[in-house]
């Protein structure tokens, strides 16, 4: 090696052309890597049970899987419009409550005010398991087991504090001077609010929104032990393909499309909105 | 038609006392400018004029009423802010209109308006613009047009010419200057740039660590400076003070010894004496030998600075004079330009 580089006897431009077919050899093998398991996905979903097995991309497509899993007894329809109004009511509710929160955490000097903030951030250190007995025996008394009313309550416990947390942040990089100004221009704390803060921190609050939405989206443990056949949502139909005559891998990998699907979206929003929010950080 | 009255205004902010039992009247329709350096409490006075800090103790009126307990949008004050302050998600003629949309003023009206505040501050064709879009200058005079269409009771600015460059700085100021001369309502204006609080003002309050050292016209503040504060902060460059003794009417300190300054005894007092009112000469022909310690051209005229043991005497002689480094020259003062300071107290002592 050190010899290499006192006599050089491969000249730069064939070093500088080694190094990128190995850079795109290394990147080529961790796409591999990446996609594999979901291009299997996708192949899978359009297969017939008897293809399945057969690791051939070749083959006659069918989408004969989706219709199976939007009919009985698997239902799949129910368990998506579960899993839309659970993630929308709770991502609509979260994310206003958290902006005012963190406005407040922001702007305002209260009360064991640091020591309320870890609290906050100390809800999302518990592990899901720990509290899901509880859950499940408070549900029970309330009659709110197997309703989406209780999965929006929990969703929104796990949610809440990890949107205060990031609009916070969001909020800490608005200059104060412009909601000074508004508040001498004649506006009242909530105008200021709803005609300066929200705008200027809409990037944040999207962000936030859709982390919110896509972590109640794919939330399992606490749908699974907590609905049973009126609210089940995505992640907890997709094991119900697991039964005991055997795993029906093209149902997974046709269902698997359906809950990915809505997240590849929402991934595309946000990354729009990362790039807004970090430009609009860059003007004074 | 509105004066501000502050009557023993503290406000601390934990441990640290930012203002110290303010007394202030800014009188309707003069330019009252805060001036002081860095952390000497100017702004946080104005900010608790505008209702965006809670005085600790005291009382504050504006027009007779008394607005401690006031919010902001109830005082009819207007602000101008040090970074502008625009909301940076609406046009500019939003940004000039809103305090209107705050009072339910119709649209067209508000329109109308705004295109003629614009046109008073040279803004008509950027109404469309986002202040990102603008240049400091123009964002300036927005922050601006948006105070003055509020035609409110009492104007505040916050060092609102800082963030200009020195060309802008000059041209902004003049316009504040005839704004001011054409609207007459009563304004204060903080900066730590002396050069704007001398031509502004009607006033000039001079602040240091809480306390107002001197209230007076900018004229007083420079001829009469009433303590060794105010001495050394207002002028530029800054005016000697030399600790000494006077005895029987002579100053003395090192080589110095000047005649003519009454007939008082006194151990410890500070000579205050501005640049521009010394010269220098041969030696032997003033008030003291002293060699030169450095000699720039700044172009009107000649800097030169004198050493007396460890203290340095700064003249600003004709530009003509040209002395070489060490050469040992006599300076002349007029005693008549002199000013006496108790070095216990800082209080100007009466020749």
């Amino acid at each position: 090696m050190a010899a290499d580089f006192e006599a050089p006897r491969i000249s730069y431009a064939t070093r500088r052309r080694l190094a990128r077919v190995a850079e795109t050899t290394i990147l080529l093998i961790t796409l591999a890597i990446i996609v594999f398991p979901i291009a299997w996905i996708i192949t899978t979903a359009f297969k017939t049970p008897r293809d399945v097995y057969d690791l051939s991309i070749v083959f006659p497509p069918t989408v004969q899987n989706f219709v199976i899993a939007f009919n009985a007894p698997w239902n799949l329809g129910s368990k998506l419009v579960n899993s839309i109004v659970v993630s929308t009511v709770t991502v609509g509710i979260a994310i206003p409550i958290a902006t005012l929160a963190a406005y407040s955490f922001s702007r305002f000097e209260f009360f064991m005010k640091r020591s309320l903030f870890l609290l906050v951030l100390a809800t999302q250190f518990i592990p899901a398991v720990v509290i899901i007995l509880p859950f499940f025996l408070m549900f029970r008394d309330v009659a709110l087991m197997d309703t989406r009313t209780g999965l929006i309550i929990v969703n929104l416990a796990i949610v809440t504090p990890f949107a205060v947390w990031m609009i916070k942040g969001y909020l800490d990089a608005i200059p104060n001077e412009s909601e000074e100004a508004a508040l001498v221009d004649g506006a009242s704390r909530v105008r200021v609010i709803f005609d300066v803060v929200v705008p200027m921190a809409l990037p944040g609050m999207i962000t936030a929104a859709v982390f919110c939405f896509i972590l109640t989206w794919n939330e399992f443990i606490f749908a699974l032990i907590l609905t049973r056949e009126n609210a089940v949502t995505l992640p907890v139909g997709l094991i119900s393909f697991r039964t005991e005559r055997g795993d029906w891998w093209e149902l997974i990998a046709a269902s698997g499309i359906i809950i990915t699907v809505p997240m590849f979206m929402l991934a595309l929003v946000i990354q729009r909105h990362f790039v807004k929010g970090m430009t609009m950080g860059a003007v004074r | 038609m509105a004066e501000i009255v502050l009557s023993g205004v503290t406000k601390r902010f934990g441990d640290f006392v930012a203002v110290h039992t303010l007394d202030l009247a800014v009188v309707d329709r003069e330019f009252l400018v805060l001036l002081g350096p860095s952390g000497c409490g100017k702004t946080t006075t104005m900010r608790m004029i505008a209702g965006l800090e809670e005085p600790s103790a005291g009382e504050i009126r504006i027009g007779g009423r008394v607005v401690n307990d006031l919010p902001p949008r109830a005082r009819d004050v207007a602000m101008v802010f040090q970074n502008y302050g625009l909301y940076p998600h609406m046009s500019v003629a939003d940004n000039i209109g809103y305090p209107l949309k705050l009072r339910g003023v119709p649209r067209e009206e508000r329109a109308a308006q705004v295109r003629a505040v614009a046109a008073k501050v040279r803004l008509d064709g950027l109404l469309e613009r986002k202040p990102a879009a603008l240049s400091g200058g123009q964002r300036q005079r927005v922050g601006l047009a948006r105070a003055l269409i509020r035609k409110p009771t009492v104007f505040l600015m916050d060092e609102p010419l800082s963030n200009l460059d020195a060309k802008l700085r000059v041209e902004m100021r003049a316009e504040l200057k005839h704004l001011h001369h054409e609207l007459a309502v009563t304004t204060v204006y903080v900066t730590h740039d002396q050069i704007e609080a001398m031509t502004l003002a009607t006033r000039v309050a001079v602040m240091n660590k809480g306390i107002i050292h001197q209230l007076g016209t900018p004229d007083e503040i420079y001829n009469e400076p009433a303590d060794l504060f105010v001495a050394g902060f207002i002028g530029s460059p800054a005016m000697n003070l030399i600790d000494g003794r006077i005895d029987d009417g002579t100053f003395v300190a090192g080589r110095l010894r000047i005649d003519g300054l009454g007939r008082s005894t006194r151990e410890s007092v500070v000579l205050g004496i501005r640049p521009e009112d010394m010269t220098i000469g041969p030696a032997g022909s003033g008030h003291g030998d002293l060699p030169v310690y450095s000699s720039e051209l700044t172009g009107d005229s000649t800097l030169i600075t004198l050493a007396d043991g460890n203290t340095r005497i700064a003249v600003r002689a004709d530009k003509t004079v040209r002395p070489a480094i060490d050469d040992v020259v006599a300076l002349r003062i007029d005693p008549r330009r002199c000013y006496l300071f108790d070095a216990a107290t800082t209080r100007r002592l009466a020749i």
